[in-house]
């Protein structure tokens, strides 16, 4: 620091080192110069403290002692303006204060080197540089006043002074707060040398001899009044203008308020900006003061305030100032005790000749303006300020039109409005300055508010004021508006007050310096305002300028403050729909949340979706915009970004929506259809949808125009659809299916369906349903057995593309084959209807008839059953059927559903094995044959009449099928009655006898026709005779069944028996013997001339048997006790007959086997059969005799001896029985042994009676 | 840190209790400091409120002493005004009156808010001779022997922080910021210039 002494001392030091030198000039000359050249070795060599006191000495000695030595060592000295030491470069600076203010000479000199130095990398020394110079401006000045004339030289030096100069009134922008102040004090000592002193100004006694602006005479060659006053004022407004930014700091608003107030005493002239910039300042306290910032500088404003007030001619300010000083706090004792001399008023009232300035009313700020400008163009220097002038500031003309306007309706009204605008906790400004109102509604406080209102108003370039200023100027003068700068500067204002509340409590923004700036075209040098923007830039840099640091001044947030804030900000916006609407801004509304909530993470966006799906029709736009900017945020990061906030977006929607009962406005199939991206949940939820009941057409459309319209990932959405096509629900299903179907008929998608549709059916190849059936988290369940619904959901989809596409019937087949048991149970169940859908002319289907794979012979034979169910087949499909029965697998009962179709000759040959295959199968065929089965019936012709039937089945060679099959098929014809009336019986039974040979079960028929149809018993009477005719006794099985008859028919058979030839009327006898005694009886009773036709040959039998009956049953009484007294004398006979009888059958069957070639086993085996038969019959006979009651009392005998003897070959034939079974068709080889069977009988069952299935 | 050791001022009223306590401290702690009064005259406490001893600057604290010595040294020795004068002329003999010290500093501590407006009055007042700036900080301090000594302390560690700093125009504003939120009372603060 500076240890210089002041002023005084140093002269009084030097006067005395002149004096001294007077009187003993050498000696003292040497010594000085010698020590300071002893010095200045030894400084040059030592550093710190000690070279500082070293310098300080040569400082002393030269400057002070022996200024002559100035020169001699002038270089040396400042050769340490580039030490290393910060202490060392100052005191260089201080040196050449001193050096050229004892020698102004210097300055051409050393005024380079000052200018180094203010850019110089240390502060301090930059700090020193500009109090140096605030001492060395005045003396540079003085100088060139001075100088008459100028060389080139002293021009430069005065031009270097000049930049410093303007250097240093920029350093008011500096960053270091030092700095700042350090130029606030220069720019406060410039504006009092750049302006004239006035008999009112206050002039500090040491300062007298200083020089100002009245002291340089207008016509200087060297220096220019008019450009010094205007360098003068604008520093001023340089200085005003720093004042007012709103993030000064309090050191610098401290030291600038200290500087208005001594330029205000010591320039009065300028007395007017001094208390507006005051006013403007206590109304708009910067905002980043902090509380005890704001005491200490409205403690620095009030004492100001106050050593202004002191000064005369602030007289015409004192309302202003006094209504500050109490707004302040100050009491009314102290403001008086520092009015100036009420008489010293008076006698400059006087002085100034204006009594009339009564009023305590504004001195206009722009008065002073005018004022200015006159003393400019005029270059006469006016001492004080013509307050008398008529233009009045832009803040009276604005407060005067208040004034009326403050009525206390109006104020109120102020007073709510502005409530809004209040912050939430009181500023530190605010709660610093507030005093309670006391004087509220009288005429000075309703001025004072006026007041107020208008500096706020004129700040934020608006009220009548500015209006008024803005048309005077434009009017006479003022080109500086119309320069760039200007303009500029202009078009930034009138950006700023737009987002500004005006607000006496919570302004941030003083406009005042940019009021004036606007009022005065100051902006000609510099034109740089000082740019917030500028200023928090260079903060970064130094750091320390405190003001400007945003981190400063605002608090972090805490995380959960942050949160609510912004969840606070959201919803209001949110919230505000209504009022947003109503000014058509709701597109922006929607922008402005859609990208504030996609930018923060948080559960915003929860609460947007939640508030979109509250009134989701009218929010839909919303909604888009809200997906669309979160697909943007992906895209924005593709590849890398993540989906997953796009998604939960998305689905936020859908899920939203899915809970709406209200569907009907398909804003679902909107939001999916224009959703840019269906992510996998996405898909997921409307594949929920879709499984809805109530929802599924909906979601089903809505899939499917998704599958249409998005081609890029249509298999996707279509897996989807195809998935849904075995679920479990039925309705889902089935629309499912619909929908597939309506695919199924557009090429780009028909492989994709039909693919699904097969793999999915090929799942029935596996021995257990794969996990795929029952959804993948079941995969527990993995080993569970097939069951028909598990079956069926591999079947649905494939069922309904087969009419569609027949092709597909032989993957069915090939699966079939695979297939184990259940499953082709199953599938033949479910294939009805797709095969019904077919029908019969699909060449594909014929094709699968045609080929039928080996193990798919039932599903082929399900097919044409189903085929043929309702409808007689195609000649196409019997001409398969016949092939495939011929060539490849003779199976009877592929014929069975054709036979309708086939030719008669074919049905005759097929009709041995179909009468050999189950009954009920059997039964099926006869229904066909005879047209029984559709009861309908028209359509079907079948290729046999009823009696062919009957006629074939008699035809049937006894080696192809046992009697017994063909017995019960000769009874389903018999079960027949309304097809096999008397008229077809007779027609057989006349057909049958004439046949040669006879058929073994003719006698059969004719006895069960004529049970049924009694009144036949005529025609069998007819017939009889005629197979008399026939030598009916050559057929043993017939001649059996001829006396059976005859004596079933007795007494009309009588007749029929004496037309016998004797022989074998005794052998009906033997047979028979209760024939004889009626059929005696018979002829005694006729006629003598009837009973000579007959020949005694017959009597003798007749007779004959009579005698002998006797003695038989005499001879053989003993032997056969326990026999029937009635059968007494047969025993022999009987024995003889049946011994005659087999003989005979064996000669017959040696005949045929000769015939035939056939093993005599078989022979053998033919007789079991023919028993057998014979036991049938006597089985039906013991039934129909049951009916005829008047025979009972005979027949025992006759009955009881076959059922006694053939008892137990009925039982072992009840075994083969079973046997049917297991007939040889191919496919039992391989199968289970019922399967075919039962698989028959679902074919025939399940069309009519589910019932039956279920026994399966 | 700057290369000069700051000069410090610490102001009460009468020069006795909290300027001289914090000027013990902060000599101690090597500072170049001075103390000072503002008030017209230097008074100390008497039998009653109203009744105090009043001396003017150029009393010295020996005389003081001895004075209250003679006047009831029970009391004056009870209420430690004795033990304080006692601690006051071992650090320099007698009281000064800031107005009437034209010496320069660069920081001067006031102990109270009205000691702060008087010496803002004075410098303000003063003619401007070399614009060399300096700081007023007022650190309330209540006039008695425990907050004295908490306030020297207190004092002490601002006037080291403040010497610590690389630039101290510059960042007084934010450390005076720092200190009021760690010592929870204002301090005024406001620049002056010589």
């Amino acid at each position: 620091m500076s240890a210089v002494s002041g002023d005084p001392g140093g002269s009084r030091t030097s006067v005395a080192s002149q004096f001294f030198s007077g009187v003993d000039d050498s000696a003292i000359d040497m010594t000085t110069s010698e020590k300071v050249v002893d010095l200045l070795n030894q400084a040059a060599l030592t550093s710190g403290e000690s070279k500082l006191t070293m310098l300080k000495q040569v400082q002393e000695l030269i400057i002070n002692k022996d200024p002559s030595l100035l020169d001699n060592f002038l270089d040396e000295i400042i050769a340490f303006q580039t030490d290393k030491s910060m202490e060392v470069r100052k005191l260089v600076i201080g040196f050449i204060e001193e050096a050229c203010k004892r020698d102004n000479e210097l300055l051409l000199k050393l005024i380079a080197n000052l200018n180094m130095l203010l850019k110089d990398e240390s502060v301090n020394v930059v700090k020193k540089v500009i109090l140096t110079m605030t001492q060395l401006y005045k003396v540079a000045l003085q100088w060139v006043v001075r100088l008459k004339v100028i060389n080139e030289l002293q021009e430069a030096c005065w031009e270097m002074v000049t930049s410093m100069k303007d250097e240093i009134i920029m350093m008011l922008d500096s960053d270091n707060d030092g700095i700042r102040t350090h130029a606030i004090k220069f720019v406060e000592s410039l504006i009092i040398t750049l302006s004239p002193r006035t008999p009112d100004s206050e002039v500090p006694k040491r300062q007298e001899n200083d020089i100002s602006l009245e002291r340089i005479p207008k016509d200087h060659p060297n220096v220019h009044y008019n450009s010094l006053a205007e360098e003068g004022k604008k520093a001023l407004e340089q200085l005003l203008k720093f004042m007012v930014h709103p993030a000064i700091s309090s050191i610098n608003l401290t030291a600038a308020l200290g500087s208005l107030a001594i330029i205000a005493r010591q320039r009065p002239m300028f007395m007017s900006e001094v208390i507006q910039a005051y006013e403007t300042l206590h109304a708009n306290l910067p905002p980043t003061l902090a509380k005890s910032q704001v005491s200490s500088v409205r403690k620095n404003l009030k004492l100001h305030l106050l050593s202004v007030l002191k000064h005369p001619s602030s007289f015409e300010f004192h309302g202003q100032i006094t209504t500050l000083l109490l707004d302040l706090g100050t009491q009314q004792q102290e403001i008086a005790r520092n009015m100036p001399n009420i008489k010293d008023v008076r006698k400059r009232q006087r002085e100034e000749a204006e009594p009339g300035l009564k009023k305590i009313k504004m001195e206009p700020a722009l008065a002073e303006d005018e004022d200015d400008k006159d003393i400019e163009q005029a270059s006469v220097p006016s001492p004080k300020p013509s307050s008398t002038q008529g233009t009045q500031s832009a803040i009276d003309i604005t407060a005067e039109f208040l004034l009326p306007l403050l009525n206390a309706e109006n104020v109120a009204n102020l007073v709510l409005i502005s409530m809004v605008y209040l912050p939430d906790t009181m500023p530190a400004s605010f709660q610093a300055t507030y005093t309670p109102v006391e004087s509220a509604g009288t005429d000075a406080q309703i001025k004072h508010l006026a007041r107020l209102m208008a500096t706020q108003m004129t700040s934020a370039n608006i009220g009548p004021g500015v209006e008024q200023l803005k048309l005077n100027k434009d009017l006479p003068k003022e080109e500086p508006d119309a320069k760039p700068e200007s303009v500029l500067i202009k078009r930034r204002l009138s950006a700023l007050p737009i987002g500004q509340a005006i607000s006496v409590v919570g302004a941030t923004y003083s406009g005042q310096g940019r009021g004036e700036e606007d009022k005065q075209p100051l902006a000609k040098r510099r034109p740089e305002p000082i740019m917030p923007s500028a200023q928090i830039k260079s903060t970064g840099v130094s750091g320390r300028k405190k003001v400007f640091r945003l981190a400063d001044v605002i608090q972090p947030l805490s995380e959960a403050q942050n949160d609510k804030l912004k969840d606070m900000s959201i919803k209001r916006i949110l919230h505000a729909e209504k009022s947003i609407a109503r000014c058509g801004m709701s597109h922006v509304r929607v922008k402005i949340l859609s990208r504030l909530v996609t930018q923060f993470d948080g559960n915003m966006k929860g609460d947007v979706v939640e508030f979109i799906l509250e009134d989701i029709r009218n929010r839909s736009d919303l909604a888009f915009a809200l997906l669309y900017q979160e697909y943007n945020m992906y895209l924005s990061e593709y590849p890398s970004g993540s989906l997953d906030s796009y998604d939960e977006c998305l689905i936020g929607l859908l899920s939203g929506l899915q809970e709406k009962p209200d569907q009907r406005d398909g804003l679902f199939t909107k939001l999916v259809l224009e959703a840019p991206l269906i992510t996998e949940t996405a898909l997921e939820v409307i594949r929920k949808y879709c499984e809805d009941e109530t929802r599924v057409y909906l979601g089903m459309t809505t899939l499917r125009d998704l599958i249409f319209k998005r081609p890029s990932r249509q298999f996707q959405y279509l897996h989807v659809l195809l998935d849904l096509s075995s679920h479990e629900k039925d309705k889902v299903r089935t629309q499912a299916l619909t929908f597939i179907k309506r695919m199924y008929e557009k090429d780009q998608l028909r492989d994709y369906i039909e693919k699904f549709a097969l793999n999915y059916m090929q799942l029935l190849v596996h021995p257990n349903p794969p996990s795929l059936l029952f959804g993948a988290d079941k995969d527990t369940e993995v080993a569970a057995p097939w069951t028909e619904d598990t079956v069926k959901q591999c079947l649905y989809l494939y069922l309904s593309l087969l009419p569609l596409n027949h092709r597909l019937i032989h993957e069915l087949a090939s699966v079939y084959t695979e297939a184990i048991a259940d499953i082709k149970r199953t599938v033949l169940r479910v294939i009805e209807q797709p095969i019904r859908g077919m029908g019969m002319n699909s060449p594909e289907l014929l094709l699968l008839v045609e080929n039928c794979p080996k193990g798919a012979e039932t599903l082929v034979t399900r097919c044409l059953h189903i085929l043929t169910d309702k409808v007689p087949p195609s000649p196409e499909l019997v001409k398969r059927v016949r092939d495939l029965y011929h060539k490849r697998v003779p199976d009877v009962r592929f014929l069975i559903p054709v036979l309708n179709g086939l030719e008669k000759k074919e049905v005759i040959q097929a009709l041995p094995k179909l009468i050999k295959l189950n009954p009920i199968v059997v039964k099926e065929v006869f229904n066909r044959l005879l047209g029984t089965q559709h009861s309908e019936g028209s359509s079907t012709v079948s290729p046999l009449t009823p009696g062919e039937l009957l006629i074939a089945l008699h035809n049937i060679d006894s080696t192809k099928c046992d009697m017994k099959s063909i017995i019960k098929a000769t009874n389903l014809c018999f079960g027949e009655k309304n097809v096999y009336t008397s008229e077809v019986l007779a027609v057989v039974m006349q057909h049958l006898m004439e046949q040669s040979p006879l058929p073994m079960l003719l006698m059969r028929t004719v006895i069960q026709s004529m049970t049924m149809y009694p009144r036949l018993s005529g025609f069998v009477m007819n017939i009889l005779s005629r197979l008399i005719i026939k030598q009916v006794w050559k057929y043993p099985k017939v001649w059996e069944g001829f006396i059976k008859c005859c004596q079933r028919t007795k007494p009309q058979s009588f007749t029929v028996l004496l037309q016998l030839p004797p022989p074998q009327l005794s052998s009906v006898f033997d047979k028979c013997p209760e024939l004889r005694e009626p059929l005696l009886a018979h002829v005694r009773s006729f006629t003598p001339n009837q009973q000579a036709h007959i020949p005694n040959s017959i009597m003798n039998v007749l007779e004959a048997n009579t005698k002998q009956e006797v003695e038989t049953v005499e001879m053989k009484e003993p032997e056969e006790e326990p026999r029937v007294s009635s059968t007494r004398a047969a025993v022999p006979d009987i024995i003889a007959a049946r011994l005659a009888q087999e003989k005979e059958l064996k000669r017959q069957m040696e005949e045929e086997g000769r015939t035939k070639k056939q093993p005599i086993s078989l022979a053998a085996a033919l007789l079991d059969e023919v028993l057998e038969m014979q036991d049938e019959m006597l089985d039906r006979d013991e039934d129909a005799l049951i009916l005829d009651p008047s025979q009972e009392v005979n027949t025992p005998n006759l009955k009881d001896n076959p059922v006694e003897s053939e008892n137990s070959e009925i039982h072992a034939d009840s075994e083969p029985l079973f046997l049917d079974k297991e007939e040889p068709m191919e496919e039992q080889v391989e199968d289970p042994p019922t399967v075919p069977v039962e698989t028959q009988e679902v074919a025939e069952e399940s069309t009519t009676e589910d019932k039956k299935e279920e026994e399966l | 840190m700057p290369s000069h050791p700051l000069r410090v001022a610490v102001v009460c009223s009468s020069n006795q209790n909290r300027s001289m306590e914090a000027h013990n401290i902060l000599s101690k702690r090597g500072f170049e400091v001075r103390s000072f009064g503002t008030g017209t005259h230097v008074k100390l406490p008497g039998p009653a409120p109203d009744k105090p001893n009043v001396y003017d600057f150029k009393t010295t604290y020996e005389q003081m002493y001895n004075d209250l010595v003679k006047k009831d040294k029970e009391l004056y020795t009870q209420n430690g005004i004795l033990h304080m004068l006692d601690r006051n002329k071992r650090i320099k003999p007698r009281p000064e009156r800031f107005q009437s010290c034209k010496d320069q500093f660069d920081l001067v501590i006031t102990c109270e808010e009205r000691v702060y407006d008087q010496v803002l009055e004075d410098l303000n007042s003063r003619e401007q001779e070399t614009f060399q700036p300096v700081h007023v900080i007022n650190v309330d301090i209540q006039d008695n022997h425990e907050e004295a000594t908490l306030g020297a302390f207190l004092i002490c560690e601002l006037c080291q922080c403040i010497q610590h700093t690389e630039d101290m125009d510059n960042e007084i504003d934010e450390l005076l910021q720092e200190f009021e939120e760690k010592s929870s009372r204002p301090f005024l603060h406001t620049v002056c210039f010589y």
